[in-house]
């Protein structure tokens, strides 16, 4: 069963329009990545799905129950993962699960031990006692997760969760995603760090001004604008390279020499990178510097709208 | 509305009628006349449409009551304030102004009366003006609605129209290229197929008399049919033409006219194999050029406009992008909702930015 399907779905405010008849669909067990600049409707749709806000027209379902019906039964199978904090500074971070888990109807022995085993996840249980106001940001953002989690979700929504927090922290929360994914939870991610939603998720949405322009695997996307890669090197002994073995290297298409500089294009879809760098080292060719300019999301992004996903 | 009137009224009525009874000895005739009375005129209020008959019923209760609580029993009083709704807000439409006219009696009245005769007068002001206010709200609600039903009836007219529009050009394509292929077969190469045919049957028939003859028809013969093949490759080269040209130079063409027009540099540029692109494409692409262009041309304040024809891998994107002043917030007209629609005929998206100049991109997909 689908764990999230989203049909038409349209959101106004005023007379702007924030999502314009989205449809989309989440598998069970997928790593779902929303891809999109600032003020592309990534948070709004995420604010619909989790109840929050009222689509004006269109339909959303979680595991096939429409949630406008079923608002009892959606919210005990979302957890949300704010983009702003949402913690109390005043309460203990064992205080903070207890009491976000508490709002699910969890009681006694049960919810003791599911605020344990969340604080245990994002790795704070030995700061059980301690207060948020002394927490780093990054900290701050993994209790917020532990409060999300507490009531064993089985479809997790993280809106830009890495936003303002130090490299450690950023990939202790990828890798706890990750691990999330593999303990049975659909995951939808947004985020408009294309590096992140390159490295975890499973299918990416791009969202542009509301709309879903792309949709698909890293590899999809990137196939939607070119079959070909190109490696860029910067040789020396350019008159032993041999352009003929490099061409008959499978997946090779095409390769251009211009002073010390050779570009090798060739089929994206084909690692052939060991390959060509052997053939190289074999006919005596000192590589200075290699660039591997695959397309990536980011160009993908730029490929369709004409903009920087950061501007 | 009517009906929660009415109840309020039988529910007053009910407690005067209780209260009347149990605290008094002597006997009831005049109440229940008045009852009766009371009562008459407000069916002939509900039986009668017109509103003069209906305005007068109203009045006749405000009369009644009055004289019946002077004359009768003050607790006919209560029943003041809904039939006075009733009566004054025909003539005004305030609430406040309703609830002045139906607080004054209260000065006629003894203390412990004038309490009881506010507050059944507020009340009653308050839940009919809530159950007004909520009613009209209603309506609008279902105004609305049938507003968005009839929209959505006309979009999908309009779709059909649309499809039927497109299935009938490629029908009328189909036809003319059928015509024209079959005036070329006829024109060339029936005749020289049949010109081939008169020698090789004369070549047959003079086979055994002069065979020097018969060689030299069939000579003849295969050298017509040589020809025959020729033609035939050369008209089907004809009849091909490069997909890219037709689309292409409808859009090119286009473009020099606008920028004439407008005096407006106008650059295009085409990046990737154009080849790719399907008949019913370069439809769309053309149609949503020509709308951004016009667009541009109306709104935009630009100084000019660039367009790219992009076909990547398994997307083409076509962008129409000015310098213009932009447009913080973008309001769909019907502009953009059609240019919308065109893209989704062939399964494509329309994104509009406004945030830098004013840009118009439509991608569509490429079935390989």
């Amino acid at each position: 069963m689908n764990m999230l399907e989203i049909k038409q779905v349209t959101k106004k405010f005023g007379d702007f329009i924030a999502v314009d008849h989205m449809s989309l669909t989440v598998a069970e067990g997928e790593i779902f990545g929303f891809l999109g600049a600032n003020g592309a409707g990534k948070s709004t749709t995420i604010h619909m799905i989790a109840g929050l806000l009222r689509p004006n027209a269109g339909e959303i379902k979680i595991l096939g129950k429409d949630i406008a019906k079923h608002r009892q039964f959606a919210k005990r199978h979302i957890g949300i993962v704010p983009q702003e904090i949402a913690i109390y500074e005043h309460l203990t971070a064992y205080e903070n699960v207890e009491f976000f888990a508490g709002l699910y109807g969890l009681r006694g022995a049960e919810l003791r031990q599911r605020v344990e085993e969340a604080l245990e996840f994002v790795g704070l249980s030995d700061k059980r006692k301690s207060y948020p106001k002394h927490f780093s940001g990054g900290m701050k953002r993994r209790l917020n997760i532990a409060c999300a989690l507490a009531h064993r979700p089985k479809l997790i929504i993280m809106d830009e969760p890495t936003v303002g927090i130090d490299p450690q922290s950023r990939n202790d929360i990828l890798a706890s995603v990750k691990k999330l994914n593999e303990m049975g939870c659909t995951i939808i991610y947004t985020s408009h760090y294309m590096e992140e939603v390159e490295e975890i998720c499973t299918r990416i949405a791009i969202i542009d001004h509301g709309k879903i322009i792309a949709e698909g695997t890293k590899e999809q996307l990137e196939a939607m604008i070119t079959d070909t890669k190109d490696i860029w090197l910067e040789i020396r002994g350019m008159d032993r390279l041999n352009k003929e073995k490099l061409q008959s290297i499978h997946g090779v298409k095409a390769v251009q020499c211009d002073d010390n500089m050779v570009k090798i294009s060739s089929d994206i879809s084909v690692n052939n990178l060991n390959e060509i760098v052997q053939c190289l080292i074999h006919d005596g060719v000192e590589i200075r510097s290699l660039e591997d300019k695959s397309p990536n999301l980011e160009t993908v992004f730029l490929a369709l709208t004409g903009r920087n996903l950061r501007d | 509305m009517e009906s929660l009137l009415i109840i309020y009224k039988l529910i007053v009525w009910g407690y005067a009628a209780f209260d009347y009874l149990s605290s008094k000895q002597q006997t009831g005739a005049g109440f229940v006349l008045v009852s009766l009375i009371y009562f008459c005129l407000q069916l002939f209020a509900l039986i009668v449409r017109h509103k003069k008959w209906k305005r007068g019923a109203a009045f006749g209760s405000v009369v009644l009551l009055v004289f019946a609580a002077v004359l009768v029993e003050p607790l006919w009083a209560l029943l003041l304030p809904l039939n006075g709704y009733e009566l004054t807000s025909l003539y005004i439409h305030r609430v406040w102004g309703i609830g002045g006219v139906l607080l004054t009696p209260m000065i006629w009245l003894r203390p412990s009366e004038a309490k009881l005769y506010g507050f059944v007068a507020l009340f009653s002001l308050a839940s009919v003006t809530a159950a007004k206010r909520h009613i009209e709200r209603l309506e609008q609600q279902e105004d609305r609605l049938d507003q968005l039903r009839h929209d959505l009836y006309r979009l999908a007219r309009r779709m059909s129209e649309y499809h039927q529009y497109m299935k009938q050009s490629e029908y009328t394509l189909q036809l003319e290229e059928r015509n024209r292929l079959s005036q070329r077969i006829h024109d060339q190469i029936g005749h020289s197929l049949a010109g081939a045919l008169i020698q090789m049957e004369a070549a047959k028939r003079l086979m055994d008399r002069d065979c020097d003859k018969a060689k030299q028809l069939l000579e003849n013969a295969i050298h017509i049919s040589k020809e025959g093949m020729e033609q035939i490759r050369m008209t089907l080269k004809q009849i091909k033409p490069p997909l890219e040209q037709i689309g292409l130079n409808r859009v090119k063409l286009f473009i020099e006219e606008f920028s004439a027009q407008h005096h407006l540099p106008v650059p295009l540029v085409c990046k990737g194999d154009l080849d790719v692109i399907t008949p019913i494409q370069w439809k769309v692409i053309y149609e949503n050029i020509a709308e951004a262009l016009t667009n541009a041309s109306k709104y935009a304040e630009a100084t000019a406009i660039a367009v790219e024809i992009h076909v990547l891998n398994r997307v083409i994107k076509v962008e129409v992008k000015d310098n213009g002043k932009g447009a913080a917030k973008i309001k769909k007209g019907l502009g953009i909702i059609g240019m919308e629609e065109r893209a989704a005929s062939v399964h494509g998206t329309v994104i509009v930015d406004g945030t830098n100049g004013f840009s118009v991109t439509t991608l569509l997909p490429i079935h390989k």
